[in-house]
């Protein structure tokens, strides 16, 4: 055995192979493709948060030389009908406004032009008569009968409301020791990814065919949904994404509609229309998380187990609401009692809407929104106890032994050792020392704090959860639906070499690197051998209604999906190099690409001959044999069912686990907050790359920070979105990144062929509620409670001074 | 977006009165004002063009001083809109006597929409007062000379 074939691949942190082109400038991004004839594509929009439009002029606009065509809400009616979504009574929500505007930057017209420069001029020519509405900002007002309705189809701003109960409520808290009440609110925060919104769309007058060029990170129902919003049968209507995007983070899931506006205004002007977003439109109109208030209310036994959990959330989706919400309030369904062993939750689910731009999942859906009020109460209880906030959690945790785990939500998390996890946080931190240091500083005045958030890292969401946003009832009438499938084509060429076909549409997190380590390891051959093809045609593309790049799909099902291919052209080769060799399959061994009969090292035959003979001479095949070479998977995990008649759903198929301990000090005259220490320690299964998990945990570090110290976006009470650009919304520098001490345990998912789980969306949802944690505990002397984010300076201060007074 | 103060004037009150109501000091003096049009007593058509953190714009609009109580009181409407986004708002003014001066006391209500909005509403609070009192200085100046 070479040295070469002894070590594995998988594990090691082999350089980044996409990074050669991205660093000299030869990235392919949708802006970089240039079809003939291309038009540019402006947008109009709506400087109102909420009005009628009463009538569009635009003759004016359309007169200027060099414009092609206009598109207004009226075509778009004409031409299309509303999203689907899934929810009982949708909006109305098309690619563009019809006759009303619900927040500032709606589209309102699409302006196409022989450059930029020309529809930006014509936008300002386009009139607009605008009959301004009375206005709601706020989640809580929204729902009072006296706010304005947004959508007369409704008859209120509720989009969902429903019930859950799970396990025995009243049981619960008749048996407590005492129950803790709290009211949390989340801020809506989002993405900024480095490239913005693009999409090329161009179509065929004589095939009537679309072809559709976008940095859409998936997931790919969503082409089924604008195929039924544009009446385009999704065999005409072929979107592609290029192999480089310059990050999504949830937020391009949100970009559907606008490829279905381009696309509309390709077809009305019959040309190849271009439109890239501007940082502007990003910020007031793309996409944002979804900003939350939580009523909690928690049932606890002196020993501190929570032993009940009733919450009433509020999502406010904005203007209208549209596909995948209302996951965010059901995405975590199956890991809604976290890390801890709780068996009786009830939940109300209420989904508004507000004059506030659209939302998408934000990295960490509907988590984030799930653990800042979850491990703020468990502080509260612990601060209630006098107990240790770290003690409290480890008397809650499900144990190492209780695995596979089904949480009273239906989640079956694959593997664990929560206490593990903990404690080699606190030992980084060096726990015991750190609060001996505080109480010190205490002595002194200062305002240091210690936050511990424990959390479940769901990954690879089965499509499931979004239905439970209907009632049994609902469902009952309707298909069900399931399902998180990944797919992939191994083949190897008739000179040998290995090409992988790949459709986990990468965002920039390095998939072409981590798939040439895992088939690398499979065949026994350098990474550098591999040709790894990772765009996205749907048209051409071996692709599953679920694949996109989110929820870390990516390290569990998709890496199990190239395994899997792996696996089933070996044994393919295996079956026809016994044919050559005129042996069982069984009797043969593979290394350094030969395949060779055991014990008789003269019988042999390298692996690019017994390719060679699969493509080069059909007739050498054994009976009933495809000709080629070629593995393909298109693989789900057979956990991804459709929720039960008790509204229980493995809303994700693995479950990762994070330990999150910040220490930090808050300057009682700036308010200005400076980390101490920070040990962030994760449970992603087996690493495949520790480089990348490493560079996944710091983009989640500088994420979350923007949410829980920087990040909002502020409204003034018009519906005017006040951060529109990079000066008013404040997103963390390299600077403000504090040193971090990562480290991890491996427990591996045995629901994957790696033992890999999902280390994407990593701390997003761990540190929110650790800073939130960590702010409390330093201004405890003066019983400051922490109960929303951002913690910007000027809002500690506040609480400061109405704690003296 | 709400913005208050007064200026004191060294005039007597109807001297002030006037300067507030004469067309030709308020297009000389109105920071931007490119012109100032009467279509009927007390009615403006008005062009401005001012930048607020880098978004620099021409508005065009109606400026109305209505509700007029000579010498004391009037009330000014107005509404714009151009590139940048729209303006809408109203501000009271009041003159009154103190002393050897007269104090123009104002209260504004403004409300602005679009990119102007979005991107530099958080300044315009100060930027609005700096004008305001650069306008304020200038008319002063004119009483003098």
């Amino acid at each position: 055995m070479t040295e070469k074939q002894s070590e594995k691949w998988v594990g090691k942190s082999l350089k980044r192979t996409e990074d050669n082109r991205l660093l000299i400038g030869k990235g392919t991004f949708v802006d970089d493709i240039r079809l003939p004839n291309c038009k540019h594509a402006a947008i109009l929009r709506s400087p109102y948060a909420h009005a009628v439009i009463k009538g569009i002029d635009v003759s004016e606009a359309a007169a200027l030389e060099g414009v092609r065509g206009i598109l207004t809400g009226e075509d778009v009616a004409k031409m299309s009908s509303p999203f689907p979504c899934g929810v009982t009574i949708p909006t109305k929500y098309y690619s563009c406004a019809i006759d009303k505007v619900r927040f500032v930057g709606e589209p309102v017209a699409v302006v196409v032009a022989d450059d930029r420069y020309i529809a930006e001029d014509a936008l300002d020519l386009i009139q607009v008569d605008y009959e301004p509405l009375e206005v709601v900002v706020d989640i809580e007002e929204t729902v009072k009968p006296e706010a304005p309705v947004l959508h007369e189809n409704i008859g209120s701003n509720i989009y969902n409301h429903r019930f859950f109960k799970y396990g025995d409520m009243d049981k619960a808290f008749e048996e407590a020791d005492f129950v803790l009440k709290e009211k949390y609110k989340f801020p809506k925060y989002g993405s900024t990814p480095i490239e913005t919104y693009a999409v090329v769309a161009s179509y065929n007058l004589i095939s009537e065919d679309f072809t559709i060029y976008s940095n859409y990170q998936g997931p790919f129902v969503n082409h089924a949904l604008v195929s039924i919003a544009l009446g385009i049968p999704e065999n005409k209507m072929r979107w592609i994404v290029p192999a480089d995007v310059g990050g999504g983070f949830g937020t391009k899931t949100g970009m559907y509609p606008y490829i279905a506006l381009i696309t509309l205004a390709a077809k009305k002007t019959g040309m190849t229309v271009k439109w890239i977003e501007d940082r502007r439109e990003h910020l007031l109109a793309s996409a944002t998380g979804t900003d939350r208030v939580t009523f909690l209310e928690a049932a606890f036994k002196n020993d501190g187990r929570m032993i009940g959990l009733k919450d009433k959330v509020m999502d406010n989706t904005g203007g209208y609401i549209r596909a995948p919400e209302p996951g965010c309030a059901y995405r975590s369904t199956g890991n809604h009692t976290g890390a801890y062993q709780i068996r009786n939750l009830e939940r109300e689910v209420m989904v508004v809407g507000t004059n506030k731009c659209l939302t998408a999942p934000n990295r960490g859906y509907g988590c984030q929104e799930l653990y800042f009020p979850l491990e703020r109460m468990m502080d509260k209880a612990a601060k209630h106890l006098e107990m240790d906030p770290a003690d409290i959690r480890f008397a809650n945790m499900i144990q190492p032994d209780q695995f596979p785990y089904t949480t009273a939500t239906g989640g079956i998390y694959d593997a664990g050792d929560y206490p593990r996890g903990l404690k080699k946080a606190l030992e980084i931190l060096d726990y015991k020392k750190m609060r001996e240091m505080q109480k010190e500083a205490r002595a002194e005045g200062r305002f240091i704090g210690i936050g511990i958030a424990t959390v479940i890292d769901p990954s690879v969401t089965n499509i499931a959860y979004v239905t439970i946003g209907k009632t049994i009832e609902e469902r009952g009438n309707e298909k069900p639906k399931s399902g998180s499938g990944d797919s992939c084509i191994v083949k190897i060429d008739p000179l040998g070499s290995i090409t992988v076909i790949a459709t986990t549409n990468p965002q920039g997190q390095g998939h072409e690197t981590v798939i040439s380590q895992i088939v690398a390891d499979e065949f026994g051959v350098d990474p550098s051998e591999i040709k790894v093809v990772n765009t996205i045609d749907t048209n051409s593309s071996y692709y599953t209604i679920t694949t996109g790049s989110f929820s870390s799909r990516f390290a569990s099902v998709g890496t199990t999906a190239v395994v899997i291919a792996c696996k089933r052209v070996k044994e393919k080769l295996f079956k026809l190099a016994a044919h050559i060799l005129e042996v069982d399959p069984d009797q043969l061994e593979f290394k350094n690409k030969i395949f060779t009969v055991k014990g008789k090292p003269e019988a042999s035959i390298q692996m690019r001959h017994v390719a060679g003979s699969a493509h080069w001479n059909h007739s050498s095949l054994p009976d009933g044999m495809d000709v080629g070479l070629y593995g393909s998977a298109c693989y789900s995990m057979p956990t991804s069912k459709p929720p039960d008649e008790e509204d229980r759903v493995d809303s994700s198929n693995t479950y990762g686990f994070i330990a999150e301990v910040i220490a930090l000090e808050i300057d009682p005259k700036s308010c200005e907050i400076k980390f101490l220490k920070w040990a962030s320690v994760h449970d992603a299964g087996t690493i495949l790359n520790p480089m990348l998990v490493e560079g996944q945990v710091m983009g989640s570090v500088a994420h979350a920070l923007g949410g829980s110290l920087y990040e909002e976006f502020a409204y003034d009470e018009n519906g005017q979105c006040l951060t529109a650009s990079f000066m008013d919304y404040l997103v963390p520098t390299a600077m403000e990144i504090p040193k971090i001490d990562i480290d991890h345990i491996v427990v591996p998912s045995p629901f994957t062929a790696l033992g890999s789980k999902g280390a994407g969306e990593s701390s997003t949802m761990s540190i929110p509620p650790a800073i939130g944690n960590a702010i409390a505990d330093a201004l405890s002397p003066l019983g400051i409670e922490i109960t929303e984010l951002p913690m910007t300076p000027n809002k500690i201060w506040h609480l400061i001074k109405q704690s003296q007074t | 977006m709400k913005i208050k103060g007064n200026y004191k004037f060294k005039a007597d009150q109807q001297t002030v009165w006037d300067l507030f109501n004469s067309q030709e000091s308020l297009a000389r003096n109105l920071p931007g004002c490119e012109s100032l049009l009467e279509t009927e007593p007390g009615k403006y058509d008005a062009v401005v063009t001012i930048g607020v953190a880098g978004i620099k714009g021409t508005y065009e609009g109606k400026v109305e001083l209505a509700e007029p109580d000579p010498p004391n009181f009037y009330r000014l409407v107005g509404e714009g809109g151009g590139k940048p986004g729209f303006v809408k708002g109203e501000a009271a003014i009041k003159f009154s006597t103190d002393g050897q001066n007269t104090v123009v006391d104002y209260n504004a209500d403004v409300q602005i929409g679009g990119l102007i909005a979005g991107v530099g509403q958080r300044m315009l609070g100060g930027i609005s007062k700096m004008m305001l009192g650069q306008f304020f200085k200038k008319m002063a100046k004119e009483l003098k000379s």
